[in-house]
């Protein structure tokens, strides 16, 4: 019983007073059951809250930048675009060049941004522009729909199906300059294609109507009506194998035929350069005299094939051109053929790929990135009847012969500082039947592409 | 463009080869194993477990293929949106006949697919009834007792779920009688019916893990099957089902995604899939599963497992689903009217 103390001296005990009961006033266990209930309801509203902000998150449009470069994607992965590009600064020397033929320079090869992408799910786009050179061009510019992953309608301006080293990305071929089987066949035309890949990319195949290209060059206008069909088949035909050393095999066969008509003003008819991008080979385009010019059916044939087992990749084509060739009355079939094997293996034991090595341990993770080691022969060979009435023997060599070798370093994906030494040799190409100087070329490029 | 030539001709057979040889036929042999898709609504993954175990025995003796049935569960509405924007669904078993509707009228599903299979292509039914604690603290005896101010109700979101919708309509459908057709005092009915919901789940399952596992709110409307599932098995003790004087036949139906089984060549299994829920066993399952069966012997089998509650149909009091939905779960419809979160 408490005591209190009033007025000086302790007083009876007290009763507490007890407070006026109100009868309609909740309990206080139904408080508590009410403020429970508002607590379970409050956290139940925010896990609905979290569900709800992770399905939406999903459909959310995604802004990566990392290894595989700067993509923006819808979430239902509907529409894409890839930012990207690549710039390719080179210097090229050329060494014994005791005449002076041949230039020594930095150049900055390719400068060529990238945008491409896919709207509504089955629709992709390609611009890859090039500023290298200081000049302004279009390499890719097409459009693709997807019916299926083996039937797709491909149009614009775009790689014809036909060279294996030329349809290599310009970042991931092995060499600093493609060899001479690129210098045969066509680089970029306008046409359609239908493409695709069947069997889960056991096979690949293309096959187009374009305007037609001379040997090794790239089209933005055709000056006649005549078209070029452009095909190709690669099969990779033991990719399910299970013998590891088959499993990397891919072979093929390409091909196009088709008409060109030229003219005194664009004769239609192709000159080669050296890996070291110097002319070598041309037709005869006198100014005074008559023009050798196009003057019928051109054809082409290229079985190709690449392996790779581990470090190591073997890549070798063989094709062979045809043209119909006319000089005043004088008509003729002139060609050339051009093959090459090329080998790469990787120092420090990434696995080789058409597509570019990958590096392991790149820089950026405390590693030292890839190696690569790269050699190849490559010859190109000009039909002996272009000589002399189509082509003059002492300015136009008949063949060209070059062995070279090159070592790359990927500190990052796609990041590559390449060294490479390419030796060409020369029949002919030179005054009165001698054979043409040889090349020595010592070629550098430092890459960075995203 | 050259005139056609011979090596035109041949090269434009070339062309047309790699494209006939990818559309022929579907080969006559059946693959060794299939795979199809069940979309379904939010409460049937216990009943889609055993129905799945019991057509993969079925199927392979029969044929000696081996099937696997994935599932979706989630809520009708939602599913049905995620069938349209793609997801390759071999079968809907969704809530309700608009959501399946609403996939056909993409032309991903054939207009006509209700009179695929019997009943409306509706192999068991349901009904709405009233989940309740343990004892009925708050005395529910009816619909009328769910918008009794201190009354805390729980149900899914009428957007999402086609539960909510069965539900929101049996409520709605009892006002009309309640108060003898008079649709105003039935909108005011639901509205405080909704005003007394604290949490919208987008699915009927969620709805039932808020009010038995979280222990939120005095009622839950409930699909039956759900109701008896929470009182028997996830809750022993814990609840009590109550029987509203009147309530609304609801008939999931189901589907053959046509646009799918075309493209993954699974036509046949997928029909065999939905014809077995008609099958004796198939209703037997259903049954189990707290899902009223159509097949008269099995439901007689079961019918204590069933009271009888006086139900209307959809078509009688609303006309239809493709009425109800727009007049009443379409964007700006009555129950977007009626429901406004935050405001009293």
């Amino acid at each position: 019983m408490t005591m209190l103390a009033v007025g000086g001296g302790l007083a009876g005990p007290v009763r507490p007073a007890l407070a006026q009961q109100d009868s309609t006033a909740p309990s206080v266990e139904e408080q508590i059951r009410k403020l429970d209930q508002q607590v379970r309801i409050l956290k139940r509203q925010h896990e609905l809250e979290q569900d709800s902000l992770a399905a939406a998150a999903k459909d959310r449009p995604k802004v990566t930048a990392d290894k595989d470069g700067f993509w923006v994607r819808s979430g239902d992965g509907n529409f894409a675009l890839h930012v990207g590009g690549y710039i390719q600064a080179d210097s090229r020397t050329f060494l014994d060049d005791t005449e002076e033929r041949l230039t020594n320079s930095f150049l900055l090869r390719r400068v060529r941004p990238l945008f491409e992408g896919t709207v509504f799910k089955y629709f992709d786009f390609r611009i890859l522009p090039d500023w290298g050179g200081g000049t302004a061009v279009l390499q890719d510019g097409y459009v693709v729909a997807k019916a299926r992953p083996y039937l797709k309608l491909q149009a614009g301006k775009f790689k014809g199906p036909v060279g294996l080293e030329r349809l290599q990305s310009a970042t991931d071929i092995l060499f600093i300059e493609r060899a001479f089987p690129s210098a045969i066949a066509p680089n970029r035309d306008l046409g359609f294609e239908l493409t695709g890949d069947v069997a889960d990319t056991l096979v690949h195949y293309d096959i187009g109507i374009f305007d037609g290209v001379v040997d090794g060059a790239s089209l933005d206008t055709d000056l006649g009506d005549n078209k070029d069909f452009e095909g190709r088949l690669y099969l990779t035909p033991f990719k399910r194998s299970p013998v590891t050393l088959l499993k990397g095999l891919s072979i093929g066969v390409a091909g196009t035929v088709g008409n060109e008509h030229g003219t005194q003003a664009a004769p239609g008819l192709p000159s080669y350069r050296s890996p070291g991008q110097n002319s070598f080979f041309s037709y005869r385009s006198d100014s005074i005299a008559i023009a050798a010019v196009a003057d019928g059916r051109r054809w082409r044939i290229s079985p190709q094939a690449y392996w790779h087992v581990g470090p190591v990749g073997l890549l070798g084509e063989w094709i062979r051109s045809s043209q119909e060739v006319s000089r005043g009355a004088t008509t003729a079939t002139i060609g050339a053929k051009a093959w090459q094997a090329a080998g790469s293996f990787t120092l420090t034991g990434e696995s080789a790929s058409y597509r570019g090595v990958s590096p392991r341990k790149p820089v950026t993770a405390k590693g030292y990135g890839a190696v690569e080691l790269v050699g190849r022969y490559s010859e190109l060979e000009v039909d002996d009847a272009a000589f002399p009435t189509f082509a003059n023997p002492a300015r136009a060599a008949r063949k060209a012969k070059e062995w070279a070798v090159g070592l790359n370093w990927y500190p990052e994906r796609r990041i590559k500082i390449a060294v490479n030494y390419g030796q060409t040799g020369f029949e002919g190409g030179a005054a009165g039947g001698a054979d043409r100087a040889d090349e020595k070329a010592l070629l550098t490029r430092f890459q960075v592409a995203f | 463009m050259p005139r056609a030539t011979p090596l035109g001709a041949r090269l434009s057979l070339l062309l047309a080869l790699p494209v006939a040889a990818c559309s022929a036929p579907e080969a006559q042999t059946a693959p060794k194993s299939v795979t199809l898709l069940n979309v379904s609504y939010d409460p049937t993954r216990e009943l889609y477990q055993d129905v799945n175990a019991a057509f993969t025995t079925y199927w392979k003796s029969k044929t000696g293929q081996t099937v696997t049935v994935q599932q979706s569960h989630g809520g009708s509405g939602k599913q049905a949106r995620a069938v349209i924007d793609g997801l390759p669904a071999d079968v809907v078993t969704l809530a309700l006949a608009y959501d399946i509707d609403a996939i056909a009228d993409r032309g991903v599903i054939a207009k006509d697919w209700q009179k695929r299979l019997p009943n409306n292509s509706a192999p068991y039914t349901s009904t709405i009834v009233l989940l309740v604690r343990k004892g009925n603290p708050k005395k529910i005896k009816d619909w009328d007792d769910l918008i009794r101010p201190g009354v805390s109700v729980i149900t899914p979101n009428p957007k999402t779920s086609g539960g909510a919708r069965w539900n929101y309509l049996a409520a709605w459908g009892y006002a009309l009688r309640r108060w003898g057709g008079d649709e105003a005092k039935a909108r005011e009915f639901v509205g405080k019916l909704f005003h007394n919901v604290p949490v919208l789940d987008s699915g009927a399952r969620g709805s039932t893990t808020t009010f038995v596992e979280r222990g939120i709110g005095d009622v839950l409307i409930a699909w039956e099957n759900e109701a008896i599932l929470a009182a028997k098995e996830l809750g022993q003790d814990k609840f009590e089902i109550v029987l509203p004087s009147v309530s609304i036949l609801a008939e999931p139906p189901v589907a053959v995604v046509d646009k799918v089984v075309n493209k993954h060549g699974t036509r046949a299994v997928a029909q065999a899939y939905l014809q077995f829920l008609y099958s004796d066993q198939g209703q037997e399952i259903s049954a189990k599963h707290f899902y009223r069966p159509r097949n008269p012997t099995v439901a007689a089998k079961y019918a204590a497992q069933f009271p009888k509650i006086n139900l209307f149909t959809i078509d009688e009091v609303f006309g239809g689903w493709r009425k109800a939905q727009a007049t009443h779960f379409g964007d700006g419809g009555v129950f977007d009217q009626i429901y406004q979160p935050g405001k009293a």
